[in-house]
């Protein structure tokens, strides 16, 4: 067949394929009928924000004549089958709402009679406390302080919470309607899936790039660049652990860093600490300036619509401030410790060369191309709306088809059980979201902040930097997004998404605060203790709680200049 | 007929606390004349509550950590005019030292002593004599506690 025929073939098919389409009966353009009416209109809740999956019924006496749902902006349309009305009324309910039930007038009765279009006024539903909600609320506190106490792993409190949601919701339901709470399919649609690959994504990437030795080749780099003087040394190391921190995830940075930064220290003779302490937080402030520095990010990110350049451009400066708060107050705590420093022996010296040695130079090399392709589809992606996740997926797959490792190895090397915590999280935090605290909690703050930005960017920053130091970032970032939302959309100029940048930096930066505050804060100090260097939370505490006022008070100013 | 003398066990964890355990071994070796065999056993107990798949990564990273603080301690006994050498093992503490003293027949295993430890460790006074008494019931070694003060 020559093109000619095949370009003649192919116009026929797609003109098929084109006419289908334009006379099929399920098109949208045949649903609508020029001579039936509609119901149209409006719900919200008490806080003025749309309520999806309402149920919207057109009774007349007892008899059901039309019903819709309503869509995610509240948006509500019945069709009104050719039906001659007496006494019609419009019963609008859901789940953990009050019912509300609305006469139609003899004017909007004469409109439907006619065939107009009636508009009703929006409506507004209230919230209805049931046991559920009491039930959703002891089971998200109960799994946040399972998490805080680290009684149980993350991953099976979080997945006690939803199975005990789920298994509430279909085993009580049969004996009371108080005791629903949602159903699978209303659970599932609060898993973030862009989160969720997105993290899956990176985690191949690190899969492969932490076996090159990279990170132990630039610490030794940065030893040798120094030449061994630490006042030199320790800024080196720190940008090195946060810039690295800004694109892979603050634990494999650190889990690499803390063994290589111990040997550096031990060569020349000085407490691991003074190296080890900076750079962790390090990596907590400078992990802020991008979507994928930190678990939190990814997750405001996705849920605030804040592409890769969101961050870099409103949160750069003020991480940079931030970074060079903690550099000067690093060094002046540590100033006595460094400057024990003596030159390294010949052996130790040797060794530590052998170790600063890149061991998988042309996977390296792959790595290298295909992260910087990564970076700039983050970067340009935003322009044709392409998500993270699919930048995340698509360079893990390039990555994997150019090294060709062995798969089953890649595979294992994701994370699942934080890909588990992360999804079950998410169910757990949709259900407080469905029964209503959480809307209960935005309008109290909402109440407080009123309409003062400056009074919400406070509270957000401050409220969110003081928690995460003693509950984990992760569930509480996911649990205040949904009231950072409601803030940024009724507290005037804060849709500018400020607020969420204020989470990112209190959420983040806030984990500088105490040990338990950023699990890059827990890895660091089992390394440094295995090393014979016991991080105790005492410790940590003295030298964090400084930090975080310093780092987030800066970065908060430049929140302040930039915003207000 | 009195078993033949074959070497010194010194558990070393790293960090200021090892340092009376590290300077006793190398008494003792310089002593007794035998040769000194620094152990260090990584411990993945801390990833318990963070990133499982990371294991395998940590696990080589750790020893090479453990490779270093075993030369630290060998640099410090060739100093003193005795020759050492590192052993790095994985697994359960207790487990890993009776394991190395039964291979290498040794004489001697010095442990550490030292403060402030938490209460679930085996070096603590308390569960540290009965790992001892352990040590000596199943490798025969002869376990020498090292006390003092930690170095700065």
């Amino acid at each position: 067949m020559n093109k000619t025929r095949k370009r003649y073939l192919l116009s026929a098919i797609l003109l098929c394929i084109s006419l289908a389409l334009v006379f099929s009966p399920t098109g949208s353009a045949a649903e609508i009928k020029s001579n039936e009416s509609y119901i149209l209109g409006y719900v919200y809740d008490l806080q003025e924000q749309p309520v999806s999956g309402a149920e919207v019924n057109l009774l007349d006496g007892d008899t059901l004549i039309a019903a819709a749902h309503t869509q995610a902006d509240g948006r509500y349309a019945l069709e009104i089958p050719d039906t001659k009305l007496v006494t019609p009324s419009l019963s609008i309910g859901r789940s953990h709402f009050e019912t509300v039930t609305l006469e139609l007038s003899d004017t909007q009765l004469k409109q439907l009679s006619s065939g107009n279009t009636v508009v009703i006024e929006p409506l507004t539903l209230l919230r209805q406390i049931s046991i559920a909600f009491w039930i959703s609320a002891i089971i998200f506190a109960v799994v946040l302080f399972l998490i805080a106490t680290g009684t149980t792993h993350n991953t099976l409190a979080a997945l006690m919470g939803a199975s005990l949601l789920l298994g509430i919701s279909y085993l009580g339901h049969p004996i009371s309607d108080e005791l629903f709470i949602f159903d699978f399919d209303v659970s599932i649609s609060y898993v973030d899936w862009n989160v969720i690959f997105l993290i899956m994504g990176m985690m191949m990437f690190i899969a492969i790039v932490e076996h090159t030795g990279i990170f132990q080749w630039m610490a030794f780099f940065a030893y040798k660049i120094s030449r061994g003087r630490m006042l030199i040394l320790l800024p080196i190391l720190m940008l090195i652990t946060g810039i690295a921190s800004a694109f892979l995830d603050n634990v494999t940075t650190m889990l690499l860093m803390t063994p290589i930064t111990v040997q550096i220290a031990l060569s020349v003779g000085i407490n691991p600490l003074s190296l080890l302490i900076p750079e962790v937080m390090a990596s907590n402030v400078i992990g802020v300036s991008t979507l994928v520095g930190t678990p939190t990010n990814i997750l405001i990110g996705s849920y605030g619509d804040i592409s890769f350049n969101g961050f870099l451009q409103n949160l750069t400066p003020g991480v940079i401030a931030a970074f060079i708060g903690l550099l000067i107050y690093s060094a002046l705590i540590y100033r006595k410790d460094l400057s024990k420093a003596h030159p390294a022996s010949d052996s130790l010296m040797s060794r530590l060369e052998e170790r600063g040695r890149i061991t998988q130079p042309v996977h390296l090399k792959k790595a290298g191309w295909v992260g910087a392709g990564m970076l700039l589809m983050f970067v340009f992606g935003e322009k044709v709306h392409l998500l993270p996740s699919v930048t995340a997926l698509i360079g893990a797959t390039a990555l994997l088809l150019w090294i060709r490792p062995n798969i089953e190895e890649m595979i294992e090397a994701v994370d699942w059980t934080t890909l588990v915590f992360f999804m079950t999280l998410f169910i757990v935090v949709g259900a407080i979201q469905e029964v209503g605290l959480i809307s209960i909690i935005a309008g109290w703050i909402g109440n407080f902040v009123g309409d003062s930005l400056l009074l919400a960017m406070i509270a957000i920053t401050w409220l969110s930097a003081i928690l995460s130091m003693v509950i984990a970032n992760i569930p509480f970032t996911a649990a205040m997004l949904p009231v950072v939302g409601y803030l940024s959309a009724t507290v005037p100029g804060a849709d500018t998404k400020v607020l969420f940048f204020c989470l990112s930096i209190g959420a983040a930066m806030g984990g500088n605060g105490t040990l338990i505050g950023a699990s890059a804060n827990m890895v660091t100090a089992g390394i440094a203790e295995a090393a014979g260097y016991k991080i105790s939370y005492g410790y940590f505490l003295r030298k964090g709680l400084p930090a975080l006022f310093i780092t987030v008070s800066l970065a908060f100013i430049w929140l302040l200049i930039k915003f207000l | 007929m009195e078993k033949a003398m074959s070497g010194i066990i010194c558990a070393v964890r790293g960090g200021p606390n090892s340092q009376p355990t590290i300077d006793k071994a190398i008494s003792l070796a310089k002593e007794v004349s035998l040769p000194l065999y620094f152990l260090y056993i990584v411990n993945l107990n801390f990833l318990v509550h963070t990133q499982s798949s990371r294991v395998s990564t940590i696990s080589e990273e750790l020893s090479k950590m453990g490779e270093f603080i075993l030369l630290t301690a060998q640099d410090k006994a060739n100093q003193m005019g005795v020759a050492a050498e590192g052993v790095v093992r994985q697994g359960d503490v207790q487990e890993e030292i009776i394991l190395l003293a039964q291979e290498l027949e040794a004489n001697y295993v010095i442990l550490g002593l030292p403060q402030g430890q938490k209460e679930a460790d085996i070096f603590v006074p308390e569960r540290i004599k009965e790992f001892s008494a352990l040590i000596e019931q199943e490798s025969g070694a002869k376990v020498v506690l090292a006390e003092g003060k930690p170095s700065e």
